[in-house]
């Protein structure tokens, strides 16, 4: 067996082996588990938490009605798919375009935080900035730890804005802060199979949203 | 509420063990990833990040970069990409103006990969991996595997140096697909540098500049994408200008 720290991610695979094609085998069988416990964790991350999707887009759909607007932020890939939910409600394929924007799209902003206070305060100081009752904050970790996201999320709660966080493994410091009040867990220890379900979390909450707004003109 | 099973086809996995080795090899021999994805720039930013920040703690840093929102990305790439690199495009598979990008592949020596959304029309790269409906997560799985394949390949430093690194030297990529008209042999598709005289012009074909005449094919320009035989542009594939 290899050595190499990634060796856990496919421990039948001999590292000594040296032929292409027999890796390519090996690499494509591994590939076809992945795609299927990706699909596992998806449907069963979907069933599980069906009622706190529904109640996070409920209670999104009445603060946008009222007006209100999203934050949304994380970290390095989760700060990606921020940024996907951002667009999919900014932009949508079909339905209403609602007001959101993502904390994580101004380099200037980040920088001068993250260089003049600390990388703890990008969020939470925008969440100052930007914030006031009646919005959303949607927050994306895989770890439920990181220690802005959870700073961007107190902040948000106290200035009473409807918090939403998305995190992996067993829910992490996220869950158990109180800051949040849907608080939608993954329950796996890959962070990729992690942001791949909550991808699939992410999109089913902007359908529920969509669902729940309030008919006719106005909207 | 949706429970539909992953979005990517049982076939991408071949693809994307097969193109995590060409990637395996081409980082091996100093590629760099280039991540373009106008419809979707958090695609592109989230690959980088994958590559050069892995989750996995002790697993190498590699370069990939997302080529930003703003450049026209055949600009760009003609700029930015060196001969061996990798431009791995993500969207619809019929998107013209990727399938403009991603024609150049050849003629700059590029590998050129894309991650298609349905529908998928002609390839137009080197790999194509279809990875189902446009925003229902295949695109991020696709690429989610594509990273965890390519650490794995770096485990085999014998299969590394294996064939690969060298532009064209691992695909038909550094060939048309065309035939030239006027011997039936097959071209090399070349991107024209600059104009020599009203006769010849620097080309970049494979990667590399090379003089051909142009008097067959009349008044090209910088940009134009063109198919060349033995020293003489025989055809305009492409003009210059956005499609």
């Amino acid at each position: 067996m290899s050595s190499e720290p990634t060796a856990f991610l496919y421990p039948f695979i001999d590292g000594d082996e040296g032929d292409a094609a027999s890796l390519l085998t090996d690499l494509a069988v591994s590939a076809r588990a992945k795609v299927a416990a990706s699909a596992r964790l998806r449907a069963d991350t979907l069933t599980r938490s069906r009622a706190e999707i529904s109640a996070a887009g409920a209670a999104m759909a009445e603060r946008f009605a009222r007006g209100g607007r999203l934050y949304a932020f994380g970290n390095g890939g989760s700060a990606t798919d921020a940024d996907a939910a951002v667009a999919r409600f900014r932009r949508p394929a079909a339905g209403v375009a609602l007001p959101a924007a993502s904390l994580v799209e101004d380099r200037a902003v980040l920088t001068a935080l993250a260089n003049d206070v600390g990388v703890e305060v990008v969020f939470a100081r925008q969440v100052i900035a930007h914030g006031r009752p009646g919005d959303i904050a949607l927050a994306v970790s895989t770890s439920g730890g990181s220690p802005n996201v959870l700073a961007g999320l107190a902040e948000a709660r106290r200035r009473e804005l409807l918090t939403v966080g998305l995190c992996g493994y067993e829910g992490g410091p996220m869950a158990a802060s109180g800051d949040v009040a849907h608080c939608i867990v993954v329950r796996s220890d890959s962070v990729h199979r992690i942001q791949e379900a909550q991808d699939a979390v992410l999109r089913t909450l902007w359908a529920e949203v969509q669902a729940a707004l309030p008919a006719g003109p106005g909207v | 509420m949706t429970t539909a099973p992953a979005p990517v086809p049982e076939a991408a996995a071949d693809d994307l063990a097969a193109l995590a080795l060409v990637l395996g090899r081409r980082f091996a021999a100093g590629a760099t990833l280039w991540c373009v994805a106008p419809g979707a720039p958090h695609h592109a930013r989230h690959v980088a990040v994958e590559f050069v920040h892995p989750v996995v703690v002790g697993a190498r840093s590699l370069p990939a970069v997302a080529v930003s929102d703003g450049d026209d990305p055949v600009e760009a790439m003609r700029l930015l990409a060196r001969p061996g690199d990798v431009v791995l495009a993500i969207g619809p598979g019929d998107d013209a103006a990727l399938a403009r990008l991603l024609r150049r592949g050849p003629a700059w020596g590029v590998h050129t990969v894309l991650l298609a959304e349905d529908p998928v029309a002609a390839p137009v790269a080197d790999h194509v991996v279809r990875v189902g409906e446009a925003d229902a997560g295949g695109a991020l799985l696709a690429y989610h595997l594509l990273w965890e394949l390519t650490q794995v390949v770096f485990e085999h430093p014998g299969l590394l140096r294996g064939p690969g690194p060298v532009p064209g030297g691992d695909t038909a990529a550094g060939t048309a697909g065309e035939a030239c008209v006027t011997c039936s042999d097959e071209g090399r598709l070349a991107e024209v540098r600059r104009l020599a005289d009203d006769r010849t012009a620097v080309v970049v074909a494979g990667g590399h500049e090379e003089r051909v005449d142009t008097s067959v094919v009349g008044g090209v320009g910088p940009g134009d994408l063109v198919l060349v035989h033995a020293g003489l542009a025989v055809a305009v594939v492409e003009g210059a200008g956005r499609p």
